[in-house]
């Protein structure tokens, strides 16, 4: 490339930060940079992996700057390379800053989880599902089973769905006679645990009461979801996507189908936009009311718990009115949606609306005044300004931890751009903090539902017709009731050819066990639970791995080892 | 007062009442838009299959046993997202509100629709259902190859070989 | 809680346990069921429509259900999502934890037929196959309902409750119908 960048800079960058950005990359590792492009909100850099860690080094600090993901593909049938596509947000611009890095076969790439904390499981999930090394870090195995076979990794394309379900036999007998037997002192919650609906497992590490150390050893809920949707057609993927979470599904399919149509440039009708938006406003609603159900059960408030479920159940009706089921809607498709909201139902939207926020309001005022809940929430389970920045969270807690980090306001996507809303902040960053956001956020999806339906524009529900064409990127981002979620597809012909999958608790549950520090025993449940945590969508295909302030991770057995040599 | 604020509740338990529903002994709390079971008319479905490519779980299934090709239902896998009514280009596929599908048999759970079958007019094997045929002539005004709908597709590729072999072999003998 | 059986001693074969006991305990079980949630690795779609059960709107302690913490004290597990291999051992752990008889409500497409991922390298394919690794480890189940639904409704959960214990009898059938000529 030339040495004269300016010209290229204007043309590229968005804003004051991005030009920062692209200049000071530029400088440090002009050479390297292979290629630089931009589309839409999406700047892409193709870069050299020995210098995408020096590139980082410089520009880390940048305010704003945060790893949304990183995927990792095989393309070694069509660039003989793999690649690693790491996207960053700068939010106050609502630019994605994709590093788009091609890797060869055995070579190593050098670690950037010392810069951006987040990306610690990334490159394990790498590693696990694709074979791809780092440097100056442990790698161990965790996604995958303990008995998986060396050197067969199952997101390589030379092994299909079937031959992998053929490849793989699970040494069942072992498994059934596992002993129960636990070796060191420490507090097991899960895997079956009545706090926990789902399969999970969390040491804690206490001392007399209080909590001084926390590790969470996901992994129970992987399901091969990534590999499965390379045998899907294009319209197959939204129900897979969908099944991701029970909770938050539609969150998933929408943001699978943002990606696609980003990738390829679909034009969508403004009015499935307008009923994309609503839809996904419902299912907030009915996440948070069973967010806040659960965590006044967790606080021993069960009065609160019912009236919350009584309340949540009209919009569970509502849901089933849109759309045709109570959860897993199925109603999109790639350029639109399935099914139209006629106009008979929005006077009926209108009225559970009503009643909904006269309810909800009711239950917060009295939920909050009691001493044991406001007394358990107030100062429990505090999550830092710094800390929440530096580990890239997302959703209502990095907002309780006051950073406006939205993705509907600041890379705003379906007709969001269309209504008016707060996006509620709270600086404490305790549990407290944490319940309000979800609170205010339940006012002002109702007040977003009623804004759109009054504004819904008329015309067909889906786009005519599109061309698939192969190995475009596309983004696809929604803010979730929990937080970001954020999809990146690699297209195909018939369906994606890569599609990279990343949930909020995906990255919120690196922040864990930095609130659980200190807090009592008896607050750790609900300490957990107040980042609203989806097992099942961060497990789709990672473990998580307890980082506790020191850089290095060890596996249980060490742990346990050195309890029992120090103890 | 501040003190005893959250007996405020009773007040609402009193105005809202008695919130359960008495299913089983009343009607459930389905909507008109609910998606259920779903239905195959065996009158319209001539088994072409279209459905079976899009289920995204693989419910529907299609395929030879002995002298009939059978279009297979497992609603024990169905995911119920309606694509198979769809996309279906006889329509003979109806969403249905039935959700009370609760047995102790895995079997109960199928229900399938036999199809009478046209064997190949070479190697014998059923290929397609008749109604298919009769479908396709139908749509194309009998308009089509006599081979398309005779003869199996991987003995219409050894054929078409073959056609092409002698043109192949008759050019350089001239 | 109807304990019969102490979970140590080998487990009766189905056939013997319905000789002896499983008649005498059934007309007991019309009283009051204990069960116990076990997420096999679902999406949790299922699983918030078990919790949906036990909320006001359909309030299954009308029928004198209650959820339990742990196995030891369940009759009855509702069992979601597809068995992941690695929630194997803990699943058959769970269910080996339960007195006899053993009750198993298999939720969800997932439950019943694997669901979606009925055939990815990370799961088993729902109850019928773990029901063969139970076999093999010396666990019987002494009956099982298949529960279909994505995600069952709630109302789906009561009427499978309700076959379960033979309350209703199941409406579904198995139906093989030629294709009529139109």
């Amino acid at each position: 490339m030339s040495h004269d960048y300016s010209k290229l800079i204007d043309e590229l960058s968005r804003g004051h930060r991005s030009r920062a950005i692209l200049s000071k990359i530029l400088e440090v590792c002009g050479d390297s940079v292979l290629d630089l492009s931009r589309r839409n909100i999406i700047i892409k850099i193709v870069i050299k992996a020995n210098c995408l860690r020096t590139a980082l080094e410089n520009i880390y600090k940048e305010h704003d700057l945060y790893l949304r993901t990183i995927a990792a593909s095989d393309e070694r049938s069509r660039e003989g390379l793999f690649k690693l596509y790491y996207v960053f947000g700068i939010d106050s611009e609502g630019t994605n800053l994709v590093f788009e890095v091609p890797v060869a076969e055995g070579a190593k790439v050098d670690t950037i989880s010392d810069l951006f904390r987040a990306s610690d499981w990334y490159e394990l999930e790498a590693h696990d599902l694709l074979g791809i090394e780092f440097n100056g870090r442990q790698m161990s195995r965790l996604v995958l089973p303990e008995d998986w076979p060396e050197n067969l990794y199952p997101l390589r394309k030379e092994v299909s769905v079937e031959e992998l379900k053929k490849m793989y036999q699970p040494q069942l007998i072992s498994r059934v006679s596992e002993l129960g037997v636990e070796e060191v002192v420490r507090i097991p919650v899960g895997p079956y645990h009545p706090a926990l609906h789902e399969p999970e497992y969390f040491e804690l590490y206490v001392r007399g009461e209080k909590v001084v150390d926390a590790r969470y050893v996901g992994f129970m809920v992987h399901r091969g979801i990534e590999k499965l949707a390379e045998s899907m057609k294009y319209d197959q993927v939204p129900f897979l996507a969908e099944r991701i979470c029970g909770i938050c599904g539609f969150v998933h399919s929408t943001s699978y189908v943002q990606a696609v149509e980003d990738a390829l440039g679909i034009e969508v009708p403004e009015r499935a936009h307008f009923i994309r938006s609503i839809v996904l406003e419902v299912e907030r609603l009915h996440s948070h009311l069973l967010w806040l159900g659960v965590a006044l059960h967790l606080l021993g408030y069960d009065t609160g718990f019912m009236h919350a479920w009584r309340i949540r159940e009209k919009v569970m009706v509502l849901a089933e009115l849109l759309t045709g089921s109570r959860k897993t809607y199925g109603i999109d498709l790639v350029g639109g949606v399935k099914k139209d909201i006629d106009k008979d139902k929005i006077p009926r939207i209108k009225e559970t609306l009503n009643v909904l926020r006269k309810e909800f309001k009711e239950l917060v005022d009295v939920a909050m005044s009691v001493p044991q809940v406001k007394a358990r929430l107030t100062g429990t389970g505090v999550l830092p300004r710094g800390e929440a920045r530096a580990y890239s969270l997302v959703g209502p807690t990095v907002r309780g931890s006051g950073i406006a980090r939205d993705v509907r306001k600041d890379y705003t996507y379906a007709a969001y751009h269309y209504v008016s809303f707060k996006v509620p902040v709270y600086t404490e960053g305790d549990n407290l903090a944490r319940t309000l956001v979800r609170v205010d956020e339940v006012f002002e999806s109702i007040s977003i539902i009623e804004q759109l339906v009054d504004m819904m524009p008329g015309g067909p529900i889906k786009a005519e017709r599109w061309e698939p064409q192969p190995m475009r990127l596309g983004i696809g981002a929604v803010e979730a009731p929990r937080g970001e979620v954020i999809h990146v597809v690699l297209t195909d012909l018939y369906g994606p050819y890569r599609w990279r999958v990343r949930a909020p608790t995906y990255q919120n549950l690196q922040a864990v066990p930095i609130m659980l520090k200190g807090v009592d025993l008896a607050d750790a449940p609900l300490t957990i639970a107040s980042i609203d945590p989806c097992f099942s969508c961060t497990d789709r295909a990672v473990i998580i791995n307890l980082r506790s302030g020191s850089v290095k991770t060890l596996p249980i057995e060490v742990i346990s080892r050195r309890v029992r040599e120090n103890g | 007062m501040r003190m005893v604020k959250f007996l405020k509740m009773l007040s609402i338990s009193v105005r809202e009442g008695t919130a359960t529903r008495k299913y089983p002994f009343e009607s459930p709390l389905v909507t008109p838009e609910f998606r259920g079971k779903i239905e195959v008319d065996p009158v319209k479905c001539v088994g072409c299959g279209a459905c079976t490519r899009i289920c995204p779980p693989k419910a529907l299934t299609i395929g030879n046993e002995g002298d009939e090709i059978v279009l297979k239902y497992f609603e024990g896998r169905c995911i119920f997202c309606g694509m198979c009514a769809y996309v279906c280009p006889q329509k003979a596929i109806t969403v249905s509100k039935e959700f009370e599908l609760a047995t102790w048999e895995l079997g109960d759970l199928y229900d399938e629709v036999v199809h009478t079958t046209v064997k190949c007019r070479i190697c014998g094997k059923p290929f397609t259902t008749v109604k298919f045929v009769k479908e396709v002539e139908k749509r194309i005004d009998n308009k089509v190859p006599e081979d398309l709908l005779t003869v199996c597709p991987e003995c219409r590729k050894k054929l078409t070989a073959r056609k092409i072999g002698s043109k192949v072999v008759g050019v350089s003998g001239e | 809680m109807l304990a019969v059986s102490d979970g140590g001693k080998p487990d009766l074969t189905m056939s013997e346990f319905a000789l002896n006991k499983l008649e005498e305990v059934f007309t007991k079980l019309k009283r009051s069921v204990w069960v116990f949630h076990l997420n096999t690795g679902s999406c949790n779609g299922c699983d918030i429509e078990v919790l949906d059960v036990l909320t006001p709107y359909f309030d299954v302690e009308r029928f004198g259900i209650k959820l339990v913490g742990s196995p030891r004290h369940a009759d009855l597990i509702l069992l979601t999502g597809p068995v992941t291999i690695k929630t194997i051992g803990k699943v058959v752990r769970a269910v080996k934890a339960m007195p006899r008889p053993r009750l198993v409500l298999a939720l969800g497409s997932c439950g019943v037929g694997g669901g979606i991922w009925f055939n990815t390298y990370a799961t088993l394919g729902g109850y019928p196959q773990l029901e063969k690794i139970l076999k093999d480890a010396g666990v019987e189940v002494d009956r099982v309902v298949y529960v279909p639904g994505c995600p069952v409704r709630p109302e789906a959960i009561i009427y499978g409750v309700a076959v379960l214990l033979g309350l209703l009898q199941p409406k579904s059938k198995h139906r093989r119908v030629s294709a009529v000529e139109g």
